[in-house]
């Protein structure tokens, strides 16, 4: 397995969870520093499933997870993000029924730089959103919409940001757009990104370094830049 | 000053629709917000109800009036809240036909206790011995200030729920209903919000009970059937359970319409207000809920019109 650059955020021990007694994660260790850290592997492999339970909306069967070297296994989700850490799923992102305004206030209710100056930050961060604050959420297209849950999560000032398939279902365009931001943010404001991702090439661009997951198990954990192909297609189980 | 211009059944039925119009603004925090489908409304409003009546009929009260009336409503919002707190912290995390059938068992479970520990109630007898905290003349004087009184109490509600849509605890609420775990993900306390929007807004159905039983003086048993929830949720449903108007509103084309036009104003025969309007009532209730459900799902006043707020609050 390969080391973290620098201190770690999240440290992730004998990890196993899943759905009513079906176990879809089966003991994952691995290690996430200040860094962009992907999570790749092919639908079913348990990447939502990670990302949903290192938010702490879905309970361990085992293991521990820790953030900043404090446990938060046992933590419910809102202490979680209190701690630092932001998500953003894959789906269901925002609040329909709040503007897109409403959306980034709630999201900034926690934190303790005040809310205007994060506002602004995450205004600068995706311009398009200016010109949407009056409209309801609901009403937004995808690109739209993972900007604004985007925004949302970063309204809480994290530590270590959660994005679950960022861009799936999204144009080309809005696909580059969005690797952009997630360096852009990781770079400026020094945020731990995980990044669960199927567009392996994409998410390779951007990762510092990888964990190929494959049916629950990470079949790799090592730098972006050393990952095989063959270890690759071994993982994603073509 | 006179009140003879002003007719009794007038007074009555006013109250009823200004009483209806509190229940169901407290709903719209509920239902219209938070997406908590409560069923039993009237539970929470009997709680109150009932306890300021054996209260105030039971207990011997070393002081008069008001601080007899104060004692006992204040004791039936306590009540009425705490039973919301349990009832919340039952319910609160089930899905919605969980919430419905919890609230609902939990109504009826208050109409059986009301009905059985007839020592305490009166049971099907009914309980009298109530009246009003002052005294100032004839019954329909007192009945007035009475109206007068609930008015401002809901008036009062109207006002906190108007400040709440405004408020990052309204936009919470909102949050907590249209996406509860994503809410939960953003460091929201979601089961503790539900469960402390329960025990206010019951607390506040019960002194409205409280209220009542004082405007009635007498008990019964029947009013805790399913009629009070009807009126209250056929009410918001009409006018538009996402819009602070919308309790008023349709509170106003419906129990207005029936307690008053149809009652007072319409010359129908007599024996038809005990028997064939009551039910009529719940009747035409029960298919204006169908009606509006089908062609017309967000009320009258239609959905939240917060671009133009939203426009407001920040200057544009």
């Amino acid at each position: 397995m390969s080391e973290t650059a620098g201190p770690s955020v999240l440290e992730v021990e004998g990890l196993r969870s899943g759905y009513h007694g079906v176990t879809v994660l089966k003991g994952l260790d691995f290690c996430v520093g200040p860094e962009i850290f992907a999570v790749l592997g092919a639908n079913g492999a348990g990447k939502t499933t990670l990302l949903a339970t290192l938010a702490r909306l879905i309970p361990l069967m085992a293991g521990t997870i820790r953030f900043q070297g404090e446990d938060v296994s046992a933590l419910p989700p809102y202490d979680t993000a209190g701690r630092g850490v932001g998500y953003v799923p894959q789906e269901k992102g925002v609040f329909p029924d709040l503007t897109v305004l409403e959306n980034l206030s709630v999201g900034g209710m926690i934190g303790r730089r005040s809310r205007d100056e994060r506002m602004a930050e995450v205004l600068a961060l995706f311009p398009d959103l200016r010109a949407l604050q009056a409209q309801p959420a609901g009403t937004l297209s995808g690109g739209e919409s993972r900007m604004v849950a985007c925004g949302r999560a970063l309204m809480q000032d994290p530590r270590v940001l959660l994005l679950d398939e960022p861009t799936a279902g999204l144009s080309p365009l809005y696909v580059d757009m969005f690797f952009d931001k997630i360096r852009e943010i990781h770079e400026t404001r020094g945020v731990a990104i995980v990044l669960a991702e199927q567009n392996a090439t994409k998410a390779l661009q951007v990762a510092d370094r990888v964990m190929v997951l494959s049916l629950g198990q990470a079949y790799a954990v090592v730098d972006a830049a050393e990952l095989t192909t063959q270890q690759l297609k071994e993982g994603y189980r073509i | 000053m006179t009140l003879d211009w002003l007719d009794a059944f007038l007074i009555t039925g006013l109250f009823e629709v200004v009483m209806v119009i509190g229940l169901a603004l407290l709903l719209h925090l509920q239902l219209g917000l938070a997406r908590i489908a409560n069923f039993g409304v009237v539970g929470f409003w009997g709680i109150g109800m009932y306890v300021f009546g054996v209260l105030y009929v039971q207990v011997d009260w070393p002081f008069g009036e008001p601080w007899q009336f104060l004692a006992c409503a204040a004791a039936a919002t306590v009540v009425a809240g705490l039973a919301g707190l349990l009832v919340g912290w039952l319910v609160a995390d089930l899905d919605t036909d969980g919430v419905l059938v919890g609230t609902l068992g939990f109504a009826t479970a208050v109409q059986i206790l009301a009905t059985t520990q007839d020592d305490l109630t009166g049971g099907a007898r009914g309980m009298g011995g109530l009246g009003f905290p002052y005294d100032i003349g004839r019954v329909k004087d007192n009945e007035f200030l009475w109206l007068v009184l609930v008015t401002a109490v809901v008036g009062a509600i109207l006002l906190y729920v108007w400040r709440v849509h405004r408020s990052p605890y309204g936009r919470l609420l909102i949050a907590v209903g249209s996406n509860e775990p994503l809410a939960r993900s953003l460091g929201k306390p979601t089961f503790r919000t539900k469960l402390w929007l329960f025990a206010v807004a019951s607390a506040a159905m019960g002194f409205l009970g409280a209220m009542y039983g004082v405007m009635v003086r007498f008990l019964d048993v029947g009013n805790l059937g399913v009629g009070v929830t009807l009126a209250a949720m056929v009410g918001l449903v009409l006018g538009g359970t996402a819009r602070v108007w919308g309790a008023v509103v349709g509170v106003v084309l419906t129990v207005g319409l029936f307690d008053i036009v149809i009652q007072s104003y319409l010359p129908l025969p007599r024996e038809w207000y005990t028997q064939a309007i009551p039910v009529l009532r719940e009747a035409a209730f029960g298919l204006t809920l169908m009606v509006v459900l089908l062609f017309r799902p967000l009320g009258l006043l239609g959905d939240m019109r917060r671009d133009r707020l939203m426009g407001k609050i920040h200057g544009r």
